[in-house]
Formats: structure tokens, sequence, C-alpha cells
């Protein structure tokens, strides 16, 4: 899962990129609108943390913008709490609402819900026959047995499973799983498959050959 | 007894006292001015018949001879038409014997001859009577009935009351009227009165007439609501923007801390993490101290020690303290200094032009200019700073000195509240000066403080 942070308190984007990225998700960061609206209009994220109040162009044109184009999932962060400032927040595009100060769990649960419904899923456990995988958890067990997945594993996972059944190519898997300070040319995801496949079965990925990976629903 | 008390009973009462006694007044005089002329004219009829009587009788023959017989009454017919008829007037004459010696016919029983003392006229019962003394008889009485004068006096007062007690009701339903109509404004000031103690501050009276006396209240009061409305809302929002302003900090100190407490961490990470928290920290100190400052300034509880101060000095210090900030930017400051000098707090004068000067050397480009100067003119200190900066937006000028105004609606990482102008503006107005400031996009910023002058 790759997302974009967008917010100008440099310590704030610190925090929320540390977490996020421990969290097992691809993340960009941008401190401006305009520096953040190019990135959203460029990559097709999982998801966007949009602060309100920016330099440049604030948080809801940014969002105005981005709605010409794409329907990435946004998650509007603001220090308005005013109804009429959810409201508009919602209405102009906004797919959740968080109200500063919230508490860093709060935020992960609702960027895991918007994400889990944004591939139509509405339950977090993801049931693929001997496989579950559990994205409020974050946690994959196969027989009941619980797996061991390093976070980058367990993203790879997680995004074969919401678009399981799907064909997922590598660009889309690089997209998704690798941010703008990863190398991209390397053969990482090769790596990640093949240790996946150690630990949940040489034939839970399959191998499309020429277009991608994906797992039989 | 409550209903006295209300202006509407007090003003009525009042009023039909005062309409009671006039309409009492007129009825009275009226009354008594109608009876006497009544009157007057009945004796003036009276007195006529009295001496056509005494005339009569004196015209009779002499008859010195028979000394005791009574004289005899002459009267030509038209004098003895006078007597009797519809109104009725009679007459009796006696000599010493209390037994009249002649009645006319339509004189009634019993017509007692008056006493030696008794007035020259009398009123008995219905009867009005006129007498004389006079020889050659012992005494003559000339009278009438006054029935028909009295009964119509009677229906006349009677009509007099009629007609007040009618004009008394008219006046006090008229004054009744008029009361209320003039009481209504009073009503409605104190409905929206009510309503807005019960805390719809958007209420207002309302007024068809701006003229009148109440009218002009009800302006005044819908001018004070006004303004209260406005504060309240100031008030509003400048809580609001103070909490918002605190938000930031505190989300900033919420996701390091929850992040960094998720597993073990480096010391390294540990620093950063605390480190980010001072600063969120420090961040809402400044602010708390700015919001206090402004709280302080509001109420008028700031102390100043006012003397006589040197704008020249003061300026010069600023720039001292400034020049190491400047150099980090690569701006020069140029100075131009004419004396002026003004009565002010040295140290709040160094806090503005410290304030005015730092905005200068931060909203800038990178190897731009700063002036600054002082010059007194027409009888104003004045101090002036102008830069190279991108200047401000004209729709956000009239907001620089605003609270919690920020030119592009951002929080930007320097750490400013937002407050800084607003609070070289208090001050400024508490020195009794004034705070202008233009601004050209692209060219730059043009900040003027002016104070009163004081003799150098």
């Amino acid at each position: 899962m790759r997302i974009l942070v967008i917010e100008d308190e440099p310590d704030l984007l610190a925090g929320l990129a540390r977490s996020l990225r421990e969290e097992g998700y691809a993340v960009d960061t941008a401190q401006d609108g305009e520096d953040g609206l190019l990135k959203a209009l460029d990559v097709n994220y999982d998801a966007v943390v949009l602060d309100v109040m920016l330099p440049r162009l604030d948080g809801w044109e940014v969002l105005r913008r981005l709605r010409q184009h794409k329907k990435t999932p946004v998650l509007l962060l603001t220090a308005r709490d005013k109804t009429t400032d959810r409201v508009r927040g919602l209405d102009s595009g906004a797919d959740d609402y968080l109200v500063k100060p919230f508490d860093l769990s709060e935020l992960l649960a609702r960027l895991r819900a918007l994400i889990r419904r944004s591939a139509s899923e509405a339950r977090s456990v993801i049931d693929l026959g001997a496989v579950q995988v559990d994205t409020a958890a974050r946690i994959v067990t196969r027989d009941a047995v619980p797996v061991v997945l390093t976070a980058r594993e367990y993203a790879l996972v997680e995004y074969l499973a919401l678009h399981h059944g799907d064909v997922v190519t590598r660009t889309t898997l690089y997209e998704h799983l690798f941010d703008e300070t990863d190398d991209s040319l390397s053969n990482l995801l090769d790596v990640h498959v093949s240790n996946v496949r150690k630990k949940l079965g040489p034939d839970f990925i399959a191998t499309r050959r020429g277009h991608g990976y994906s797992i039989e629903a | 007894m409550r209903f006295p008390r209300s202006i509407r009973w007090r003003l009525q009462l009042w009023y039909g006292a005062l309409l009671v006694t006039v309409l009492c007044g007129f009825g009275f005089t009226a009354y008594h001015l109608e009876k006497s002329r009544r009157l007057r004219r009945i004796d003036e009829g009276l007195h006529s018949r009295l001496s056509l009587i005494v005339d009569g009788l004196r015209a009779g023959p002499e008859r010195s001879g028979e000394k005791r017989r009574p004289p005899e009454l002459r009267l030509t017919p038209e004098q003895a038409s006078l007597f009797g008829g519809a109104e009725g007037y009679y007459y009796v004459i006696w000599m010493q014997a209390p037994q009249p010696i002649q009645i006319s016919s339509a004189a009634p029983k019993a017509v007692p001859k008056p006493g030696a003392r008794e007035e020259q006229l009398r009123v008995r019962g219905e009867f009005r009577e006129t007498l004389l003394f006079a020889a050659p008889v012992n005494c003559v009485l000339v009278g009438r009935s006054i029935a028909t004068e009295n009964a119509e006096l009677r229906n006349f007062g009677g009509a007099l009351i009629a007609i007040g007690a009618a004009v008394l009701a008219a006046g006090l339903v008229g004054g009744w009227w008029l009361v209320t109509r003039a009481l209504q404004p009073i009503g409605e000031i104190g409905a929206a009165a009510a309503r807005i103690a019960e805390g719809d501050l958007s209420q207002r009276i309302e007024n068809g007439d701006s003229q009148s006396e109440l009218g002009q209240l009800a302006n005044v009061l819908n001018t004070t609501f006004g303004r209260l409305e406005a504060l309240f809302a100031q008030q509003a929002n400048f809580t609001a923007d103070a909490a918002h302003e605190l938000r930031t900090p505190v989300t900033v100190i919420l996701t390091q801390t929850q992040s960094a407490l998720t597993r073990e961490r480096s010391e390294e990470e540990y620093r950063e993490t605390i480190e980010a928290c001072q600063r969120a920290a420090q961040r809402m100190r400044r602010l708390i101290e700015s919001l206090m400052e402004l709280a302080r300034l509001d109420a008028g509880q700031e102390p100043f020690h006012l003397e006589k101060c040197d704008l020249v000095k003061v300026v010069r210090d600023c720039v001292g303290l400034m020049h190491p900030l400047a150099a980090a930017r690569k701006i020069a400051i140029e100075e131009e200094y004419s004396a002026a000098v003004c009565r002010g707090d040295a140290e709040r004068l160094a806090q503005v032009v410290t304030n005015l000067l730092s905005n200068a050397i931060e909203y800038n480009q990178e190897g731009g200019k700063v002036w600054v100067s002082t010059h007194s003119k027409e009888g104003m200190a004045m101090v002036k700073v102008r830069n190279t900066g991108a200047g401000i937006d004209a729709a956000d000028l009239p907001h620089v000195f605003d609270r919690f105004h920020r030119g592009d609606k951002a929080r930007t990482a320097s750490g400013h509240s937002g407050l800084g102008l607003a609070i070289v503006q208090a001050i400024v107005h508490a020195h009794g000066g004034s705070l202008n400031v233009e601004s050209e996009v692209e060219t730059g910023t043009f900040f003027v403080a002016k104070f009163h002058a004081e003799e150098p």
C-alpha cells in the first residue's frame, strides 16, 4: 500500500511518515499543496492524507483539482471541528475526515478502512481458502496458524489479497509497495514474492508470465 | 394594588383626574352663568312690576278726609295684563294688619306678610318675590313662580353632566389609545431585549418611527446590540482561533509520542521525538504568551512606563540586534535618521520596531533590502519600515492586523503565531499612536508607526 502524506508541519509529517512506514506502507511526503497535488496526480496512491491548511495551495483546492482526475481515497486532516467544515470536507470529495488533535491509532484504523473500502472489501478479514489475511490486525494465518511476514511481505500479500482474482502487473505492485525513496529498478519485488511463496506455499501466488502476479480466489 | 404601578395606568389616572377637574370647572361656571342670567331677567321683571304697583297706588285720588281708608290701586288694562298670564306674576298689598288688603288673582294662597327687617328680595319655596315698604300702604310685594325656571335649570344641569360624562368617556378612551400607541415601542423594546437576554444576539428592535424619543432610544439600543453581537462574535472567533492554533502542536506531540512508544527505539530516535515535542511545546508557550499579552493589552492592564523617548536611539538599538538575522538572509538594512522624540515606553516601542523589522526581514527575498527611518512632521514622530518582499494582496491588506491572520492561510514552519502584528498595533494604540500599512505585490510592504511628538 502506498500512501501520500501532505502536511506542512515538519515534525508532524515526520511522525506520521515514520508510523505509516512501520505499519508496512510505502510513504511519500509533500510539505505544500502544489507539490502534494503534483505527486497525487502522478502516482496511483492507495490513499492520501491531506492537511487542510497548507501553503501555496490549500487542502480544499488540492482536493478539488485531484477529484477532477482521480478517485484516490483522501483522508482530510483539519484543526477545524465545526460541523460546517466537516460537511464541506466530505462534500468536496474527501472520503473521511479527522480533526486535530487525533490519536495515531485512529488515523491508522481509518486509513485501513479507506483502503479496504476502495478495494470493495467490506470486512477486515479476507478469506483465501487455507490462508486468511486480517487487515485490521495485520496478521496472515495459514490453516489457522499465524505466519510471520516482514512489513513489505505483508504489504505484498495484502495488496494481492485485496485484488484477489485479478492479475496485478509488476508496475502496479512497484507503484503500491515502494515509495519515492526506494530504487524501483531493483529486483526487490522478485525477492519478496519468492519469500512469500516459501512461507505460504509455492502456489499461493501465481505468476502470469508477461502480465504479473495473482492470487486465485 | 398592582395596576397603578404600570405607567399606562398612572398616565390614565392622571389624565382622567385632569379631565374631570377641567370639565367640572367648565360645567359649574356654565351652570351658574345660566342661572344668574335667568334670575336677573326675573328680577328685572319683578322690579319693573313693583314700581308699576307703587306708582298705581300713588296715582289714586287724595282722600285726606278718610285717612283710615286704604288707597285704591289703579292699573290700566295694559298694565294689568302684565300680571297673571303664562309667567304668573302676582302682587300682594298690605296695610299695617297682617291680612293683605289686595291680592292679585294669580297669587298663591296665604302669602305671609314680610317682617319689617326682611330683605328686599326673598325666595319662598318655588316663589321669588320682591317687596317694598312704602307709603301710602305699608308693604307691596310682587312675586312669581320660578318652578319652570328651576326645572329648566335642572334640565340644563343634567345636560351639562351628560355632556361632561360623554366628553370624559371619549377623553379616557382617546387617552388610552394615545398611551397605548405611545407605549407600544416600549413593549417592542422590552420584547427584543428579552429575546436577546435569552441568547439570540441577532435580534433587533423593529423601529418604524426613528424620529420620536422612543424611536431614538430604539436606534441607540439597536446600535448597542449590534456592537455587542460583533464583540461576542469576535470573542468567539478569537477563542476558536486560539484553540485551533493549539491543535497543531498538540497533534505533533501526540503523533510523535504515540509513534515512538509503539516499539523499542534507538537513543537517536528517542532524541528526535523529544526534540519534536520540545519544539511543539515551545510553540504553544509562544502562543500562550502572545495571547496573555494581548489579553492584558486589551484590558489595559499592561503597565507602561511613559517617559520622553528618543525614537532614533530605540530604532538604532533594534537594528543592531537584527543584523545577525538580516545577515543570515543576505539582507541589507539601510538606515536614515532625523530627530524624532515622543512620549512612550522605550521597551514597548523597541518591541514594536523589532517586530516590524523581523517581519520585513522574514517576508523578504534573499539578498533583498530593508529601509528603516525616523522623522518628525506636523507634530507626529514617525518610524517607517519598508522592504523588498513579495508584498501583501490587496484583499488581505485590511486584515494584516487581525488576530491569527496570515497571508497564505497556512501555518508556517517559522512558528509565527499570527498575533505579532496584532500585538504591535495594540501597543501603538496604547501609546495613542497609529499604525498604517501599504503594500504592492512583488514590490514590497511599507509600515508607518506614528506617535505624538515631544519637544526634544
